[in-house]
């Protein structure tokens, strides 16, 4: 007995210290972000004076508000599509389904680099300018494949009979794809728009090589800056707590639904 | 609903025009040669792919974007596989929390983190290749710790049960069978870490200081400083192939290891 | 009756496998069919035709008169209780029960009315507002059930709807069924692979085997009068046994002459008869017609089942020699081994077939050391020749411990009883009193020691060996010389009782005129 809570607590100091090695970045660029002075590692002071320099910087903010601009719409378009095309995959035949699915595997697979320079030789070689439509674009077709990936398997545990049912009772296809399929495989759509979602916004090298001249998204952004510049740190805790609110928002509403509905059962 | 299979086609289209013909572009480019980036006036040679075998310099980053790309995948295995052995052993709603925990900073943007840790190991005093690892490990240890926790929480815990009833120590019990079992989330892990990691440049420029010029980086090059497009394109291809031959051979060798 | 629903030569097939093979079948109004058959037989197909889920590739569905076969599913006027209910799992029980009104565009009032009349049709009041999936199998089968009555269907279609309840639950609902039918009065078209069930609820039987129906009628008419030998061992207990007509009203089997009240057949031809369990009557051996052996005795509650053999089976008696072996010692390594002297069929020696490994487990050749712990035999050497005699094999261990021990070739002994096809082998051997007394299943463990086999002597398959008999307690053994009788089961009868018999009684066996049922071979069967 003495010897399983040594363990345990041997186990646990590991987890812990696994936990403190995820963190640290983002435990170092909130306090920093604090920091009165230009150190790196000493805390000298509080200000808000980074937060202040952000407000100011006008590229900065443009980066800001493309990234996001970006991601909303290619989280959107990629959703849809990949929604539709996953609903029909699933009932085309197996043949042309490997086949889509094989292709739509290629952008996971193939590392980013090769992806992106791939859509940079494709705009560029149809004489189209690389710019904002280039980039949402090219988000779409990285995040579409992985939306796809998150429905189809909640589309192959549904029972067939399901759809049929509602046939039987006199529904349109139509009307039990959207009455019946599509309110069942919801967590599924969604959870899909959360990973395109992150995808975009964390994407770095397909952005690098299909925004074009003058457009900068916050990882291009901070990745282009020659010399280590502390608003980043800013940027980077703003950042943090919109994740965080986003990720709490999505995470209770269905939680909060779900105690009213059961209130209403009882 | 038989006529649902027709909601597919606009997405055929889509991975034609932004799928396949991407991958086609870098293979026409990487087997012919311009002297304007246009595609109108090429003539087809394979002096991309000789250039980069026989120039010993090239071979050298490849070498090093594979070894460095090796060193992170072990040091996730080492580091990614006590940690996931230790949170399946704890009760189901501490794994989910735990996990969640481990997942959480993948949201935040890699660059930031990666710039972040710039700043954290500025003064340490550390070589760059140690730098560089610790942000390739930073950044690929939550994939290896998940899929293998997922292989080992799916395996069914009766098994060891049995195992202990057949008179297995503890020890005993991991060797024969636990680790057998999470043979499959060892090698999806590793396939998820190897993979990217030999095409990552990002965090070798931002911590290596201009030490590091691995594989992404002489592509980068190539695309956006030197306009040499066929030649970077010929690189990608063979770091392309190198990747999938890779992928194959490990599905290969899994898919042996699980029948024998 | 008015005829509904007419298939007419119904063929179907997936990835070039035939499921059905031409069916033609007419159902009528308010009638209680049920297709039954075995898993993959095409009686699911047949139903999913008929919904309109599947395209037949030749044939046309008639309902009500009008060919249906371009009609989707949901403009038919059937509706379906599905295997696994297929309930709406995002819905509560009223919106489910409600959907196919809903789609209809009913008005609210009519739906609320209309829905809790069949609430109350299959027991469910009070369940509106709960959630489906946390209803007992029970109830999702009822609102499966409700669902679909609700919207006035003219046939509703049943797919193994009970497949999933407990034994209790399905008779509960077998009558619960039979009783919403007989309330609703429209057609139930019900399929099972249980013969029970259909038996119990039907008021016709479709009996489906392989794509093609075998046999159409009352669950009297199938039970009393199967065509063939696949509907009555499909239905029911069942004593099949090959005979012969001798002439009208006379049929021979198992070697006698029975008066049976079957005729047209035609003279001298082979047919298969059919005896029922509880037809067949136990009598005093002395005024039997036919006497045999208690094999088994199995209690079902009400009446025993009865495995009477009344014929032996085909046997081959072995000699067991009981000796006690000495472990042999070799002090210098503080090792032990140990072996048997064998017999071995100078047939298995051809192509030298028998490895190594084959000697030493056949001779149970061992060694071990002072702690107990199994050490390998590595070195074996034998002058064996593929010729009766007797030759000598010598096992040994690395550190060169060794035994040898005696084999016998012998020529292989047959006993092959042409009558009924079957040939037995069997081989002498050699056993300690140990291996007999640590024997965990010793029928098993003695057929294994003598190698023995049977096989059917046309086509070589196994048969297998049901008898070894011994006269030795297991637990008591002495050296000495056993015999072991090995044999194949004879012509056993399942005869069903009420009086208490025990394994090992003689009894006499009667069958009347009445109890014989006389079918024609299916075709393809000798």
């Amino acid at each position: 007995m003495e010897k399983k809570r040594f363990s345990r607590f041997l186990s646990g100091g590991y987890l812990a210290l696994v936990l403190v090695f995820v963190y640290l970045p983002i435990i170092y660029m909130v306090i920093f972000s604090f920091n009165d002075s230009k150190s790196m590692l000493n805390f000298t002071g509080f200000s808000l004076r980074w937060y202040e320099s952000i407000s100011k910087d006008r590229f900065m903010l443009e980066s800001i508000s493309n990234t996001f601009i970006v991601a909303i719409i290619s989280t959107a378009v990629s959703t849809v599509l990949g929604t539709v095309t996953a609903i029909g995959l699933s009932k085309s035949r197996r043949l042309i389904r490997e086949v889509v699915l094989e292709i739509n595997n290629l952008p996971i697979m193939n590392p980013d680099i090769v992806t992106a320079i791939g859509l940079m030789l494709l705009f560029t070689s149809i004489k189209i300018t690389t710019g904002m439509p280039t980039l949402i674009l090219a988000h779409v077709s990285f995040c579409t494949p992985f939306v796809i990936l998150s429905i189809m398997p909640k589309l192959r545990q549904l029972d067939d009979n399901v759809a049929e049912a509602a046939m039987d009772l006199g529904a349109t296809p139509f009307q039990a794809l959207v009455k019946i399929i599509l309110p069942q495989i919801y967590p599924a759509i969604l959870s899909g728009a959360l990973i395109a979602f992150s995808m975009s916004l964390d994407d770095f090298v397909v952005s690098y090589f299909t925004k074009g001249e003058g457009l900068n998204t916050i990882s291009t952004y901070v990745y282009t800056m020659k010399r280590y510049n502390y608003t980043v740190n800013a940027l980077s805790t703003i950042i943090v707590v919109v994740v965080a609110v986003v990720l709490i928002l999505v995470n209770l509403i269905p939680r909060l639904m779900e105690k009213k509905a059961n209130k209403e059962e009882e | 609903m038989k006529s649902f299979f027709r909601m597919t086609y606009p997405y055929c289209l889509w991975i034609g025009i932004f799928i396949v013909a991407p991958m086609i572009m870098i293979l026409l480019y990487a087997l012919t040669k311009t002297t304007d980036n246009s595609v109108l006036t090429f003539q087809f040679t394979l002096e991309n792919f000789a250039r980069f075998f026989n120039e010993p310099s090239f071979l050298r980053v490849l070498l090093t974007s594979l070894r460095i790309a090796l060193v992170t995948t072990v040091l996730c295995l080492l580091v990614g596989y006590p940690a996931a052995l230790f949170i399946a052993g704890r009760p189901e709603r501490t794994q989910t929390f735990l996990i969640l925990l481990l997942t959480l900073p993948m949201w935040i943007n890699m660059l930031l983190k990666t710039y972040a840790w710039r700043g954290i190991l500025e003064d340490m005093g550390f070589a760059s290749e140690v730098k560089v690892l610790i942000g390739m490990v930073y950044d690929f240890l939550p994939y290896m710790i998940i899929q293998i926790h997922t292989a080992i929480s799916k395996m069914n815990r009766d098994l060891l049960t049995a195992s202990y009833d057949l008179g297995a120590n503890r020890w005993q019990t991991f060797l024969k069978v636990t680790l057998p079992l999470s043979v499959p989330g060892i090698i999806s892990g590793i396939t998820l870490v190897f993979l990217p990691a030999v095409s990552s440049f990002v965090i070798p420029t931002m911590l290596g200081g201009g030490d590091y010029y691995l594989i992404g980086n002489l592509i980068e090059n190539c695309f956006v400083h030197t306009g040499q497009w066929n030649f970077g394109s010929a690189i990608s291809l063979i770091m392309a192939l190198i990747i999938i031959t890779s992928m194959r051979l490990t599905k290969k060798l899994d898919r042996e290891a699980q029948e024998a | 009756m008015r005829k509904l629903i007419e298939f007419r030569n119904i063929v179907k097939s997936f990835d070039g496998q035939v499921i059905l093979k031409g069916v033609n079948l007419n159902i009528y109004e308010n009638e209680f069919v049920t297709l039954l058959g075995p898993s993959g037989c095409g009686k699911t197909t047949l139903l999913r035709i008929l919904g309109g889920f599947l395209e037949q590739d030749e044939g046309t569905v008639i309902f009500d008169g009008k060919c249906i076969d371009k009609v989707p599913p949901y403009k038919r006027e059937i509706n379906t209780v599905f295997q696994k209910y297929a309930l709406f799992p995002h819905m509560n029980v009223y919106d489910n029960i409600a959907f196919g009104l809903r789609i209809k565009k009913t008005g609210e009032d009519i739906i609320a009315q209309k829905v809790n009349r069949m609430l109350s049709l299959v027991n469910l009041e009070g369940f509106e507002k709960r959630n489906v999936t946390k209803l007992s199998g029970g109830q999702q089968q009822r609102v499966a059930i409700a669902r679909a009555l609700v919207n006035e269907p003219n046939v509703l279609l049943l797919d193994e709807p009970l497949g999933a309840l407990d034994l209790k639950l399905r008779k509960e609902m077998q009558r619960e069924l039979k009783r919403i039918q007989q309330e609703v009065g429209i057609t139930f078209i019900y399929v099972t692979h249980d013969q029970e069930e259909a038996l119990t609820m039907s008021d016709k039987i479709v009996v489906m085997n392989a794509g093609e129906i075998e046999q159409i009628g009352t669950p009297l008419e199938i039970y009393n009068e199967p065509e063939n030998a696949y509907v009555a061992r499909f239905i029911g207990e069942s004593n099949i046994v090959d005979g012969v007509m001798r002439e009208d009203y006379r049929v021979r089997f198992d070697e006698r002459e029975f008066e049976c009240r079957d005729f047209g057949f035609r003279q001298n031809e082979p047919v298969d008869v059919l005896i029922r369990p509880e037809d067949i009557a136990i009598v005093d051996p002395a005024n039997a017609v036919m006497r045999g052996e208690v094999k088994s005795v199995v209690f079902k509650g009400v009446h025993y089942e009865l495995m009477v053999e009344t014929r032996t089976g085909t046997s081959k008696t072995v000699r067991m020699h009981v000796v006690t072996q000495h472990d042999l010692y070799n002090e210098e390594n503080q090792e032990k081994i140990s072996a048997n002297d064998f017999y071995v069929d100078s047939e298995d020696l051809i192509n030298n077939e028998m490895t190594d490994q084959d000697f030493v487990s056949i001779a149970n050749a061992q060694a071990w050391d002072i702690d107990d712990r199994d050490i390998s035999l590595t070195r074996i050497s034998h002058n064996i020749e593929n010729k009766p005699g007797i030759y000598s094999i010598t096992f040994g261990t690395d550190k060169r411990t060794e035994i040898t021990v005696k084999v016998y070739v012998v020529h292989p002994e047959y006993v092959e009883d042409a009558r009924h096809n079957i040939g037995i082998s069997a081989l002498d051997f050699f056993i300690t009193p140990d291996e007999i007394m640590e024997s965990m299943a010793i029928s098993t463990d003695l057929k294994t020691w003598a190698s023995a086999e049977a096989w059917n002597l046309q086509d070589d398959s196994p048969v297998e060996i049901t008898d070894v008999k011994f006269d030795f307690d297991p637990a008591e053994i002495q050296e000495g010389v056993y015999d072991i009788t090995f044999s194949t089961r004879g012509r056993v009868y399942k005869v069903e009782t009420t009086s208490a018999h025990e394994e090992g009684d003689r009894v006499g066996l009667n069958i009347g005129p009445d109890d014989i049922h006389v079918m024609h071979k299916a075709v393809g069967e000798s």
